[in-house]
């Protein structure tokens, strides 16, 4: 009896005891990690061919795009910046690319070029580029992508710094707009802020910071806006008619009235 | 007086005897032999050499077969993506230099041609500080410019895990790295590469 609960308690402590791993090793002490740079010889290889043979196409394309181009096109070119007036080659010089790089949509005299890939947008000197349109095979508009939305260039004077800051002025606006009627009052103030700076003669971005200060309680800063609005009008002399005389009216009104109460209170 | 002498003698002899024993003791302390760079040699069980290297292999591999690079290059005409080192973190308990193998990846990327790497924010500031010295020590034909410096298109981040297990005398360590290219200006992720390590040490019943 007493032998046979011996051999019960045995088996008993050999179950609860743990189960051991039993793994064939895959690598154990003695052997050798392999090398890999036999690996990266063939990579080398490879790309080196692969990179050759892309510069040697996008160096025909350039030679193509600058042999009887219009100056002001081949200069755009020559600074990597999509201009009016390029054809499709030309596009592609101007942005270091292979035809690989876009995706190519045709219907009758309208081209559409956008980027084969979102990542890895085509890029000019300007920025990176959203789309490209062609009529009769010459770029009749572009766009960029820029941090406030689609920024497009359309005639000459949106390529130039003073257009560019108008258009990114304008999208600084509709953001701080839209933010404005979320009711992130803070949020729009500093868009505003930001477009007041980029479009620094605009009395109506005046009037709008002025309205969200006035509506955040910051009575001081509300009647100075307000007064630089109504003397900025006064400086431009601005003859308003029509559509535009009714609202700046309303709005110069508005301000006006708006002075005298927040003086008021002021004193 | 012969007393004496035989006294000096035995003490003399045991001395001897005490020196000679010792000698074996010390000559046999230390023993120091080069070897081969790629051999596994696992002593204690934990992160080693043989890890870092495995772990290296395995994302050169990945990294160089993956069609992020390629997919790049094919967008910008040939020009080859620029990577930057960012940070690697060490989750684990214990101390793993993870410089080891983060250079050799970052020796295959530039060996390769693939792709081109810029120096790290650690190691530009020396750079830095060695070109404003140039422009106003050196002649100005042999100065660095400023503002030429190649923007990073993506940033290598990566991190290192390990869960251990542990019974009696046996032990389970798993270790996982990963390591992730992140597009600088969308964040998004274009490549992600792991490497997983599971190690089973058995302790014997008189030592190790």
């Amino acid at each position: 009896m007493i032998h046979r609960l011996s051999i019960l308690t045995l088996v008993a402590l050999a179950a609860c005891s743990p189960k051991r791993v039993h793994e064939q090793p895959i690598l154990g002490n003695g052997d050798r990690v392999p090398s890999v740079d036999g690996t990266v010889a063939t990579v080398q290889n490879q790309a080196a061919m692969d990179r050759a043979r892309m510069l040697d196409r996008r160096d025909s394309l350039v030679a193509v795009a600058l042999a009887g181009c219009a100056p002001a096109v081949c200069e755009a070119v020559t600074r990597g910046e999509v201009a009016i007036g390029m054809n499709e080659t030309q596009v592609l010089a101007a942005t270091r690319t292979l035809p690989e790089a876009w995706s190519v949509r045709r219907s009758g005299p309208a081209t559409v070029m956008v980027p084969a890939s979102r990542s890895l947008a085509p890029r000019d000197a300007m920025g990176e580029i959203a789309l490209v349109q062609l009529r009769d095979g010459r770029v009749a508009a572009y766009s960029y992508h820029e941090a406030q939305g689609i920024r497009l260039v359309a005639d000459p004077h949106d390529a130039t710094t003073e257009g560019r800051a108008d258009a990114l002025a304008e999208m600084l606006i509709r953001e701080a707009d839209d933010l404005a009627a979320r009711g992130d009052l803070n949020g729009a103030l500093d868009r505003y802020d930001r477009a007041s700076v980029l479009r620094a003669d605009d009395p109506l971005l005046d009037y709008r910071i002025a309205t969200l200060l006035d509506k955040q309680l910051r009575p001081i800063e509300a009647r100075i806006r307000y007064q630089l609005f109504l003397h900025r009008l006064e400086l431009e002399k601005i003859e308003a008619k029509g559509d535009a005389y009714a609202k700046l009216a309303s709005a110069i009104a508005h301000a006006k009235e708006r002075i005298i109460v927040l003086e008021k209170h002021g004193s | 007086m012969s007393v004496s002498v035989s006294l000096r003698r035995r003490t003399f002899h045991l001395l001897l005897v005490m020196g000679l024993a010792t000698v074996p003791l010390a000559c046999g302390s230390k023993k120091v032999s080069r070897i081969d760079p790629s051999s596994v040699t696992d002593l204690s069980g934990r992160w080693n050499d043989t890890d870092s290297r495995l772990v290296a292999n395995e994302l050169i591999q990945q990294s160089l077969s993956a069609a992020w690079a390629r997919r790049y290059m094919d967008a910008h005409g040939g020009e080859a993506p620029t990577v930057i080192v960012g940070e690697f973190r060490n989750r684990t308990l214990e101390h793993i230099p993870v410089g080891t193998f983060i250079r050799d990846l970052e020796r295959a990327f530039v060996n390769s041609g693939v792709v081109r790497v810029v120096a790290s924010s650690d190691e530009r500031q020396s750079v830095r500080a060695e070109r404003e010295d140039q422009q106003e020590h050196a002649r100005a034909e042999t100065r660095a410019r400023l503002g030429q410096e190649l923007g990073a298109k993506y940033m290598l981040q990566g991190e290192l895990q390990a869960i251990e297990d542990q019974e009696g005398r046996e032990k389970i360590v798993y270790y996982q790295v990963d390591a992730t290219l992140v597009d600088l200006e969308s964040n998004e992720k274009v490549w992600v590469g792991q490497h997983k390590i599971k190690k089973y040490i058995e302790r014997r019943r008189l030592g190790w």
